[in-house]
């Protein structure tokens, strides 16, 4: 890691998504052990994945991981926090109607 | 299809359900014709090693009690559709159904970033009593997010999960934050829903929707996941200790409490419908909150200040001009921007200075919901 350059790796991984009455959820797990920190950015490779109404998906994919230069690493550690409103329930939520 | 793990009898039973889910089949994906809704939630990442390192032999058996206690899973029949789901939204008026998709979107959104981080904690922890917790609490946010879920399918609108694919930026939040802002929002988030259920039960004409009635039990699951912080955060007095820590909690509160203003006051058709005053509810849940978290909070906010109404006033006016120039754009509009973000802080800054209410924590914290 440079602390002005960013570098790219991937890694294999596994998407799950619940798309069902009892339980919506969607998780991404690397299956390399690779760990993600302060400012990464994870792209799963290829078309949206789509569960339908009542499934339950498991698709192994690649994921490109972007690592965070070190400046933006620490830029992270500093201003992430301010981003804790996501999880209260009133947040103001990007959502897009299409 | 596999048990899910909302039947599972013990914790790890639930761990395995979830873990053995079925096979896949993509082939049977398709696209919903429906409206589609974008969740965009957002990805943290975390001091795991400093988590891990928990030890919650201090407050054992209290721990112990609450964990047994969301094993049992005492809402796990709770959230089924019965005779009680009378939904009519074709007779709802279009201006309050935008703002009530809105609500429940938002809604889904936060429980299901929930979901996420807890299952991120659970997946990279090793400590059992720490991955035990945050895979229950996983299990009850995701159940919740599905229950919304289904009642957004009824009004034709269908989440789309296509974020999985997109590029997702991981934020930072350090350890001690995540307790303090979970804390704060599973707490915050059981006083505004109960208090919407017992305005309802004295006002049962004004229930547009049948998922008001769901929401006592709801809430009490955000309650319990509300003590296990509380737990965590008295493991090691000194996470609330010290005049920095006692700053950051002070900012977190006023935070919440005046986004909370600001984005209930944008809801003007959602309040009407319920016959509640957005100022009154807001006041009635700080009111609550701040009784609540006297259980490991330092101190509480002086929301009977004098200072304090006009600060959210300010606050608000200044929101309402940020998004007028949000609107208009150009020069004109950028100008008006800034010169509302700067309101905005400056009242912001006016709230946070209102001297708090300093606050002794009791020996034992355990609590029952109550309200």
């Amino acid at each position: 890691m440079g602390f002005f350059t960013r570098t790219r790796e991937t890694a294999p991984c596994t998407v799950e998504i619940s798309h069902r009455f009892e339980e919506l959820s969607a998780h991404v797990r690397l299956n390399n052990g690779a760990v993600i920190h302060p400012g990464d950015t994870v792209q799963v490779q290829g078309p949206e994945i789509m569960a339908a109404y009542g499934e339950v998906i498991r698709v192994d994919r690649t994921a490109t991981i972007t690592r965070a230069s070190g400046l933006e690493q620490i830029w992270t550690r500093w201003t992430g926090d301010f981003e804790f409103m996501e999880l209260c329930e009133f947040s103001f939520s990007e959502e897009v109607l299409s | 299809m596999n048990m899910h793990s909302s039947e599972a009898a013990t914790a790890e039973e639930a761990i395995a359900a979830q873990e053995a889910l079925p096979p896949l089949d993509n082939d049977a994906a398709t696209a919903v014709a429906m409206q589609n809704t974008l969740l965009t939630p957002r990805f943290y990442t975390t001091d795991f090693d400093e988590m891990d390192a928990i030890d919650v032999t201090p407050v054992r058996d209290e721990w112990d009690a609450l964990i047994a206690q969301m094993k049992s899973d005492p809402n796990k029949g709770h959230f089924k559709k019965t005779a009680d789901w009378d939904a009519d939204w074709e007779n709802m008026d279009p201006a309050l159904k935008a703002e009530f998709i809105d609500f429940l979107i938002s809604s889904c959104t936060a429980e299901f970033s929930g979901c996420v981080l807890y299952k991120e904690m659970k997946r990279r922890g090793s400590n059992t009593d720490i991955t035990t917790l945050f895979q229950l609490m996983a299990r009850d946010e995701a159940r919740h997010a599905g229950f919304i879920n289904d009642a957004l399918r009824e009004a034709g609108i269908a989440v789309n999960l296509g974020f999985l694919t997109q590029q997702k930026k991981y934020t930072y939040f350090r350890p001690k934050f995540i307790y303090y802002a979970t804390y704060l929002s599973e707490k915050i988030g059981y006083a505004r829903y109960i208090t919407i259920f017992r305005h309802l039960e004295e006002h049962p004409d004004k229930r547009f929707h049948p998922i008001f009635k769901w929401f006592r039990e709801w809430c009490n699951d955000e309650f319990s996941h509300g003590e296990a912080f509380a737990l965590l955060l008295r493991t090691d007095p000194k996470l609330t200790q010290g005049r920095m820590n006692r700053l950051w909690i002070k900012f977190f509160l006023t935070a919440v409490y005046g986004t909370m203003w600001v984005r209930d006051h944008q809801r003007p058709e959602f309040h009407k419908a319920l016959g509640v005053d957005p100022a009154w509810y807001g006041q009635e849940v700080y009111r609550k909150t701040s009784e609540i978290s006297k259980q490991v909070f330092p101190m509480t906010l002086d929301i009977d200040h004098p200072r304090w109404r006009k600060g959210l006033d300010r606050l608000q006016d200044a929101s309402v001009q940020v998004a007028r120039a949000k609107k208009r754009g150009g020069v004109g509009g950028m100008v008006s921007r800034i010169g509302g973000m700067t309101k905005a802080t400056l009242a912001f800054v006016s709230l946070y200075a209102i001297p708090a209410i300093p606050n002794e924590t009791p020996v034992s914290s355990r609590m029952e919901p109550a309200y």
